[in-house]
């Protein structure tokens, strides 16, 4: 039987021997994970456990789309990259928009997995039915921008789509990224360490194949539909204007801004960075990435200066990560430290993060010039913060402890500076603040990717959307759920977007639209899986599809031990009161949360390990027999 | 004479989403391929850049006079450059003749793929998100631009203004 909406086709790599193989897609495989996380979550759990070292040979790295990556559906861009990660030492995941992933599928593959370590630096080249290993020594060394435009050249062919590392997975920076189409980043948990680790340098891919549909007619005649709800949506005039970066002025509102390593939620010269002056001095255009009717990315210059550059600018995470959460407000210090970023490829959220932990550390007295080498790492200078990213990328100087990231980083020096590493589960926390908003503290503790805003992606609350919460949760959870300084209901608000979120993720599609704004829900998703795929879907099956990829990212961890104990944020969050504006006085309610959450995910309340019963209820039987024939105590 | 329309692209409004090339394939192959479409978005991402190219449907086409068996003609009436499958031998002159890269080769169907105006309503124009490009009156296209062009300077003189102490 031909697939519809998947390609049905994997592509197996060993880098070791350098045998590539071309295998079928398992159709109920497809059908029970939908693509993207779900395969990768599928994949990681059966193929690699607590004995394997995340920068080992016995790693794998998957690169996965989804059954409706390569449509038109609004947004389908999205690709995910897989591997236990060498941050957090857990379930590892990183997505990213472009063309990268259509240009898979259109080549006639649904993933990549790579296991082994190559010898030498290679490259991975796939144009349809011809796949190759490609020595890559001239190109190791090289930015992410350089590799994509040498692969360009040496193929004659501007349309070939390249992710790649740059100098950071090289040099297995702990949050290294992997980059793809000039600054799209799938930078999150050190998976482009992980392909450094492998010396594996690119993967250059063309297509000239098609996405064939189950019910053409039907899915076009559904997308003008999606497509004038999406662009008729109140938020989509101000998300082509400023992209997400009018966050910036929005959570300043709310007292969400992380400002001095999450130690406040307001920044006092939050004008020097916001959206509007982006865009007012800075942006060139507004880019989309595939089927995208948004626009989010930014093309920005930097006229003149020392830094002076035209090419990706930041987005919020960038833009508080290396702004206001390391004291900073020289924006065009930001915006090239941000650009040094995508090009020597890691983790704007966790270069950031790993800054501003010791520029706290500093101030307080704890790291000091014999640490640094010499620096002073003092709040919000610009040069410094630019110097500090060229530092981490290349592991020099101080730069190689900065380069572990935050935890490992604090455990080394020690001295009390483990408090102000503001991590879950070894990740580096984002441009958010659980005290400003409930949902979100509850949501950076329970991710099965360690602190991550996306995994729930919980922000119905944040800007009041009532009446999407009355569609998605009903009108029982009202008043309390649309407060997002009240606990109460956000446990099942987390669950249910987390389940959501990775349905979502295993089809391809971004977040904008689905998310925020919630546009596109599981009906949406159902309609176009069912006219794509020919498999029927409705809102219930994608439910279970969603919960069940959820549970087995969180079995992996069980394995590599983490429990309830793990679920938990910095003290920060949970113990000081946020020191001034909207948020004024606000902790983190997590415990309670907490249990509502376990009660609603039917997990062990004392543990936090997934039960027997809810396990075979979505058809994870066999896995919970595993677990507990090894000792685990699942109920 | 009916009235003359044009396909009018805008590339510095074009965001590079590429929903016309799946759009267009959809239209002539009822599935999603790039490489299928008669329209093609080329991204220049060092300058950050998106350009749809497409057949610009040429009064004195060289295409038209390039090909030995009358398979593509100028339809008066309409201002399209037409093609007729039945009469073209696939000997490829015309991607040869056009200046713009405005006409391909589809291998899967073993025809040469040039843009027809989905006879009459073009899926590119209606699928984008952002008016790169349009379906217009044949004089109206240089009035859009001009209006466009029209509209900065408005912008720029409210700046001016504002410097000024004006309103």
């Amino acid at each position: 039987m031909g697939f519809k909406g998947w390609a049905g086709k994997v592509i197996h790599v060993d880098l070791g021997s350098g045998s590539v193989s071309v295998e079928p897609l398992d159709g109920s495989l497809a059908a029970e994970y939908l693509g993207g996380t779900g395969f990768a979550a599928r994949w990681l759990y059966d193929g690699v456990g607590p004995e394997t070292d995340p920068l080992g040979p016995d790693n794998l790295l998957i690169f996965a789309v989804g059954a409706l990556t390569g449509t038109a559906f609004p947004q389908a861009s999205r690709h995910v990259i897989a591997a236990k990660s060498p941050l957090t030492d857990i379930y590892g995941e990183s997505h990213a928009a472009g063309h990268w992933g259509a240009e898979l599928k259109f080549a006639g593959y649904d993933a990549i997995v790579f296991r082994g370590r190559s010898p030498r630096p290679v490259y991975l080249w796939v144009e349809d039915g011809s796949i190759e290993l490609r020595d890559a020594s001239d190109l190791w060394g090289r930015t992410t921008y350089e590799t994509e435009a040498m692969i360009r050249e040496e193929a004659g062919d501007p349309f070939v789509k390249v992710a790649s590392i740059g100098q950071a997975g090289e040099n297995l920076v702990r949050f290294a990224g992997i980059f793809n189409d000039h600054g799209r980043a799938a930078a999150r948990s050190g998976i482009g360490a992980v392909m450094g680790s492998k010396r594996l340098k690119a993967v250059a891919v063309r297509g000239h194949g098609s996405v064939e549909l189950a019910d053409p007619d039907r899915f076009m005649e559904l997308f003008f539909d999606w497509r004038e709800r999406m662009l008729s949506h109140p938020f989509t005039p101000d998300r082509v204007k400023y992209g997400t970066n009018n966050l910036v002025e929005l959570m300043q509102a709310i007292g969400r801004l992380p400002a001095y390593n999450h130690r406040e939620g307001v920044f006092d010269e939050w004008e020097k960075v916001s959206g509007e002056r982006i865009t007012r001095e800075y942006l060139v255009a507004p880019k989309a990435d595939f089927a995208c009717l948004q626009r989010c990315g930014r093309f920005v210059r930097v006229p003149s200066g020392k830094y002076a550059m035209v090419g990706k600018g930041p987005e919020y995470e960038g833009l508080d990560a290396l702004g206001p959460n390391v004291g900073n407000s020289d924006v065009e210090a930001l915006i090239y430290a941000n650009h040094l970023c995508n090009q020597y490829g890691m983790d704007v959220i966790s270069a950031g993060g790993v800054i501003a932990w010791a520029m706290e550390s500093w101030e307080r007295g704890l790291l000091t010039a014999e640490d640094t080498g010499g620096l002073e790492l003092r709040w919000g200078d610009g040069d410094l913060i630019v110097q500090l990213v060229e530092m981490i990328a290349f592991r020099k100087g101080f730069g190689d402890l900065l380069a572990e990231g935050v935890y490992r980083a604090s455990k080394k020096i020690g001295r009390g500076t483990e408090k102000y590493a503001m991590h879950v589960k070894k990740m580096e926390i984002a441009a958010q603040d659980g005290r400003a908003q409930k949902s979100m503290g509850l949501a950076h503790a329970t991710s099965n990717r360690g602190a991550d805003h996306l995994y729930a992606f919980p922000v119905l609350d944040e800007v009041g959307f009532e009446k999407e919460i009355v569609e998605r949760f009903g009108e029982r959870y009202l008043p309390e759920m649309t407060d997002r300084l009240n606990p109460k209901y956000k446990g099942i608000m987390v669950k249910e977007l987390e389940d959501f979120c990775a349905v979502v993720e295993a089809v391809g599609v971004c977040k904008y639209g689905t998310v925020i704004p919630p546009v596109f829900y599981y009906g949406d998703l159902a309609d176009a899986l069912t006219a794509a795929t020919g498999v029927t879907y409705d809102e219930a099956r994608l439910r279970l599809i969603g919960e069940r990829i959820v549970n087995l990212q969180r079995l992996f961890n069980v394995r590599e031990g983490i429990t309830r104990r793990d679920d938990t944020l910095p003290e920060r969050f949970t113990r000081e009161p946020m020191p001034r504006g909207p948020s004024r006085g606000q902790v983190v309610e997590l415990d309670q949360m907490l249990d509502e959450y376990y009660g609603h995910r039917g997990w062990d309340p004392e543990t936090g390990i997934p039960t027997r019963e809810r396990l075979e209820a979505l058809g994870l039987g066999r896995e919970a027999e595993e677990l507990a024939a090894a000792g685990y105590p699942v109920k | 004479m009916a009235e003359q329309r044009v396909l009018l692209v805008s590339p510095e409004l074009c965001t590079g989403c590429r929903l016309c090339e799946l759009a267009c394939s959809f239209q002539h192959f009822r599935e999603f391929a790039p490489s299928r479409s008669r329209i093609t978005v080329v991204r220049k991402e060092e300058e950050g850049l998106d350009i749809p190219v497409v057949c610009l449907q040429c009064e004195d086409a060289p295409c038209v006079a390039a090909c030995p068996t009358g398979a593509l003609w100028k339809e008066d009436e309409s201002g399209l450059v037409a093609y007729d499958f039945d009469r073209c031998i696939g000997c490829k002159v015309c991607i040869t003749a056009c200046p713009f890269g405005g006409i391909g080769w589809d291998p899967k169907s073993g025809s040469v793929i040039k843009c027809d105006w989905c006879g009459g309503d073009p899926q590119c124009a209606r699928i984008c998100p952002t008016g790169a490009i349009k379906w217009v009156r044949a004089e109206e296209a240089d009035a859009t631009k001009r209006d466009r062009v029209a509209r900065r300077f408005e912008e720029v003189s409210r700046l001016i203004t504002a410097a000024r102490g004006g309103v």
